[in-house]
């Protein structure tokens, strides 16, 4: 897949830890956003990183980066915010535990539309973040919640996972050297379910996607339900030097053999079902290998 | 059913022992008003004909109309009994005795009910009732049957002759003593004179053969068992029980359409009890399940598991296999079938109704079933331990004929564990410690009695480790040629007080003590030292909280080498490890988790943090191998297999790289392109360019642009043009 990146777009990063109520959770939840700070920052590009944790973890401090990256922010520009913490959902609305007065998913929403960037992604890996579901999809905007309901109100153990995909290259699993949005929902949601099998515990929680605006939210997007498609296409982590190099003049004749080689090699692929399989291994075959040529004249 | 129930109308002044007794007792209760005879009568007649639903309304009437009397209790809770429903029986049981707590029918009910769950306390409960009622036959028959259990003979015969003394023509007492010569060979084509008593009174009591089926499955005599399930049921055909233990246990050796057929029969006549209804439900699940033939094994896994599990299960198999035919000089002649179930609850519906532990595996002739490692909480479960434990199972009840004690064949089984590999097999764990403390450990002799009707709660797993114990000290003292010896001797019916006599030339007495006597030079340090042990270990875990790492190291020093065998959660190993490496001393690090690793320890996690710290050492050999112990303990682990091909790819073994990145990719990996791109990078190292190629086109296939599977195509597409 393609990542659709304008060029000289900037992404703005706004990670939250919220109360961990006993320190073994305070420590964990600073680790974490502590970690994603760092993963953020060596990515390179023109990523602008915040990370609001411990005490600074307000929602007066929240309120203050979300406005002023509302006045930073252009059209073009990307934004991400990750909420880690305790989450409570009271059957209406959803909260995030912050010392002093808590934020409501409502006051996050209404924060949120203020930016001007039309590309936006929320991640909130809290307890009972499915809560907040309602109120923060829209048009343009991945949500990713840690759980399916606002009843599901044991700590979560995604934060560690999201954290893990965003550091390992495996969550890569289209080799763009890019881990997007929905890569690294399913490497932490494929994590997830192999930790709780491993423990042999039954799973509190149950990640969901929603990128589509209108919908509830899906454990598993895909075409057939319209969910992913836009998470598919949202950059997280730069993982080497991916530039595009379709902005080479020079190199766009090859460039075009290229995105029609990877076009039909799609075609291909979804009328597998249908072919032989030895015609399909012949065909494929013979696709990779002028695309892996093509690639490697693009790269001389 | 239904010809049943009217048959025991009709048949009950013949069945002095058993229902002849309940018919005395419901008739002398018609006499005491006409309003609660006639009561009584209808819940009686309704459950005569099968209307369990009416009775049971009948009976809660009865109850709710004289509250005070334990006999309407007593008869319903009997009514639950025959219905499946123990736990409301022993409820009605228990009010019974709240109100009456003599009352011998419901002190018997109570029997009734715990010898159904192989507990210790039926015979208590037995005993009282017939102190409360010296001539219940029922109780000295439920006696005979768990003295029989236990395998001891000649006290069930006692048993049953005093109730055959008090009621001569007591069927059941009959039919025990009909089993003891059956299990003993005493028979001709299962005509003993036992059985022509028997029938001569009845000829449709199906219930005595049913009563020896029982017997040869508890002595694991399956071909046995079946046989006599197949003649009761031939002269009792509605006798529902026969049919559903048949249906079990043909399901256990592997006939399933036959148990299927049994089982549905039942069900269809609405003999519905657990144990047909669950195994119903796991035959539906078969077809979930793949089989692998290959030679002498056949291996049924699970479709969700099959590909991943399959390498490991199946070579491990076949060494197993190899290893036993030659320490046993035994070739068997037909292959091992081996069945691994991912869900818990499957497996422990083959055990429903056995006694012992059969936690982890079960034997039936040549079928095997066990956990898969992914239905236990990972570190918890050792597959290739309860693997070649069970295997072991499978030789010694085919030299011996099925006949052998339990305490002999489970001691093997033990004992081959840690001979397969000393760092497999359990530990010394700290219930065994307090038996060998409080000198729990039974008598050689009655050592059986330990597994089928343990007095505590942990007496099963002491059962087993004394049983393994006793078998390592005759290799120890005498060698291993004499077990076989024993075992040899158990095929022919030989008891254990006779094989001991005979093999080891002194009385089992002498045996005990001289075996107690080397248990306890073995284990006295710990026995002694377990409470300051104990308390240690509690103070190093405090030091470790508080990031104390000098005294974690001090303490656990001076406590390490009472109880070295300790490697559960929360291990001073473990303690003294992370001690070590916050002082920076990755060295000492690995030196405590080796120690880990080699006395056997299982956390995934710790074996994983050695195997990096072996990496960093700059010992990727022994990384690999701290690595490779895993795959015996959770092969369901896609990172163990990438850093374990990782690591053995980079040491050149080819082989043992594939078949780790096999496994990634039998797992379902997040990231199949590089999980197919290692593969590929394997084959072409072991020179299978063909495999090689096939692995990078489906490396593409999930991500086409992946530049270094693109590259090595380019490589081999080139050097192919190149031939």
């Amino acid at each position: 897949m393609l990542l659709t990146t304008p060029t000289h777009a900037a992404t703005y990063y706004l990670t939250v830890a919220g109360l961990g109520g006993e320190p073994d959770y305070e420590q964990r939840f600073g680790l974490w956003a502590g970690e994603i700070e760092a993963i953020l920052k060596s990515s390179g590009g023109d990523a602008k990183v915040e990370t609001l944790k411990s005490a600074e973890a307000t929602r007066a401090n929240v309120r203050a980066a979300l406005e002023k990256i509302a006045q930073e922010a252009k059209s073009q520009d990307a934004l991400v915010v990750m909420l880690i913490g305790h989450g409570s959902y009271d059957g209406v609305d959803y909260k995030l535990n912050l010392p002093g007065p808590d934020l409501s998913a409502a006051d996050l929403a209404a924060l949120l539309n203020r930016v001007p960037a039309t590309r936006q992604l929320v991640v909130n890996m809290t307890s009972a973040s499915g809560g907040a579901m309602s109120s923060l999809r829209k048009e343009n905007r991945v949500v990713i919640t840690a759980t399916k309901t606002g009843a599901e109100r044991n700590a979560t153990v995604f934060p560690r996972f999201w954290v893990e995909a965003l550091r390992d290259p495996a969550a890569d699993t289209d080799k763009s050297e890019t881990i997007s949005a929905l890569e690294a929902f399913h490497y932490a949601q494929h994590k997830i379910t192999e930790y709780y099998e491993s423990q042999k515990r039954l799973a509190t929680e149950h990640a969901l996607l929603e990128d589509t605006g209108k919908g509830e939210g899906v454990r598993a997007p895909s075409a057939e339900n319209t969910e992913g498609l836009r998470a598919a296409a949202f950059p997280l982590v730069r993982l080497g030097a991916a530039t595009s190099i379709a902005n080479n003049p020079e190199k766009m004749k090859l460039f075009e053999k290229k995105e029609q080689l990877e076009q039909q090699i799609d075609e291909l692929k979804y009328n597998k079902a249908a072919m032989q399989p030895d015609q399909y291994k012949k065909q494929l075959t013979a696709l990779l290998v002028e695309l892996a040529k093509t690639q490697e004249e693009l790269e001389k | 059913m239904k010809q049943r129930v009217q048959r025991r109308g009709a048949e009950t002044p013949r069945r002095p022992g058993g229902r002849l007794s309940r018919y005395l007792c419901i008739t002398a209760l018609i006499s005491l008003t006409s309003v609660q005879a006639q009561t009584l009568e209808r819940a009686e007649s309704l459950w005569k004909l099968d209307n369990y639903d009416a009775a049971n309304n009948a009976f809660r009437d009865l109850v709710k109309a004289h509250p005070k009397n334990p006999d309407y209790r007593v008869r319903w809770g009997r009514l639950f009994l025959e219905r499946f429903n123990t736990a409301e029986a022993a409820k009605l049981f228990g009010e019974a005795l709240a109100i009456r707590k003599d009352h011998p029918g419901a002190l018997m009910g109570l029997a009734l009910v715990a010898a159904d769950g192989f507990e210790a306390k039926a015979v208590e409960y037995a005993q009282q009732a017939l102190m409360a009622d010296p001539k219940l036959t029922e109780a000295h028959v439920l006696l005979a049957r768990l003295t029989l259990e236990d395998n001891d003979a000649k006290k069930a015969a006692e048993e049953a002759d005093k109730a055959l003394v008090i009621s001569p023509q007591t069927l059941d007492a009959m039919a025990i003593h009909a089993s003891i010569d059956w299990l003993d060979d005493k028979d001709d084509n299962s005509d003993t004179p036992w059985i022509r008593r028997i029938l001569a009174l009845d000829p449709h009591y199906g219930e005595a053969y049913a009563m020896g089926a029982r017997f040869f499955i508890l002595n694991r005599r399956y071909q046995e068992g079946i046989r006599f399930y197949r003649k009761a049921i031939e002269i009792q055909p509605d006798l529902w029980s026969a049919h559903s233990q048949l249906g079990i246990n043909l399901m256990r050796l592997g006939f399933e359409d036959e148990a299927k057929a049994q089982l549905e029969d039942c069900y269809q006549h609405h003999y519905r009890d657990a144990a047909t209804v669950n195994t119903l439900t796991l035959l539906d699940s078969y077809r979930n399940f793949v089989t692998y033939r290959d030679g002498n094994t056949i291996l049924k896994l699970h479709r969700k598991e099959a590909a991943l599990l399959r390498p490991y299960f199946e070579s491990e198999m076949k060494h197993a296999l190899a290893t036993y035919e030659k320490k046993y000089g035994l070739k068997l002649d037909k292959p091992v079938q081996v069945e691994v179930y991912p869900d818990h609850e499957d497996f422990a519906v083959r055990t429903m109704g056995l006694p012992g532990l059969g936690a982890l595996g079960v034997t039936f002739g040549y079928v095997v079933a066990m956990d898969s490692p992914s239905g236990r909480k990972a570190g918890t479960f050792h597959w290739a331990t309860t693997m070649w434990h069970e295997l072991s199972h499978v030789y010694v009840l085919t030299a011996t004929q099925h006949r052998v004690p339990r305490w002999f064949t489970e001691g093997m089984a033990v004992y081959e564990e840690t001979a397969a590999s000393p760092e497999w097999g359990d530990r010394l764990d700290p219930q065994v410690i307090h038996a060998i403390k409080s000198k729990k450990l039974l008598p050689v002799a009655e050592l059986d009695r330990g597994f089928v009707h343990p007095t505590y709660p942990s007496q099963v797993v002491v059962s087993y480790f004394q049983a393994g114990r006793i078998c390592g000290f005759i290799e120890h003292e005498w060698g291993y040629a004499k077990l076989l010896a024993m075992m040899h001797d158990f095929a022919t019916s030989a008891t254990t007080v006779e094989v001991i006599e005979k093999e080891l030339g002194m009385k089992p007495e002498e045996f005990d003590k001289k075996f107690l006597a080397a248990v306890d030079a073995e284990t006295k340090t710990v026995v002694a030292g377990f409470e300051d042990w104990r308390k240690g270990l509690k103070e190093v875990a405090a030091l470790a909280k508080a990031g104390d790492s000098p005294q974690v190291i001090e303490k656990s020093e001076a406590i390490r080498d009472i109880y070295p065998d300790y490697v559960e959660a929360g291990s001073l190993y473990e303690f003294r490890s992370d001690a070590y490496l916050a002082l920076n001393n990755k060295a000492a690090a690995i030196q405590e988790l080796e120690h880990y690793a080699k006395i056997g320890g299982r956390s995934p996690e710790t074996l994983k943090k050695l195997a990096t710290l072996l990496v960093e050492a700059g010992r990727p050999a022994d990384a690999a191998a701290a690595l490779d112990r895993l795959n015996y303990i959770n092969p369901v682990d896609e990172d163990l297999h990438r850093r374990l091909g990782d690591l053995w790819f980079a040491q050149n073994n080819n082989d043992g790289a594939i078949r780790e990145y096999q496994a990634v990719l039998a797992g379902k990996p997040i990231d199949p392109a590089t999980a197919h791109f290692n593969l590929a990078k394997a084959y072409r190292r072991a020179s299978r360019l063909e495999n090689a190629r096939d692995e990078l086109v489906l490396a593409l296939e999930a991500a086409p642009g992946y530049r270094p599977a693109q590259k090595m195509l380019l490589e081999l597409s080139q050097s192919e043009q190149g031939k």
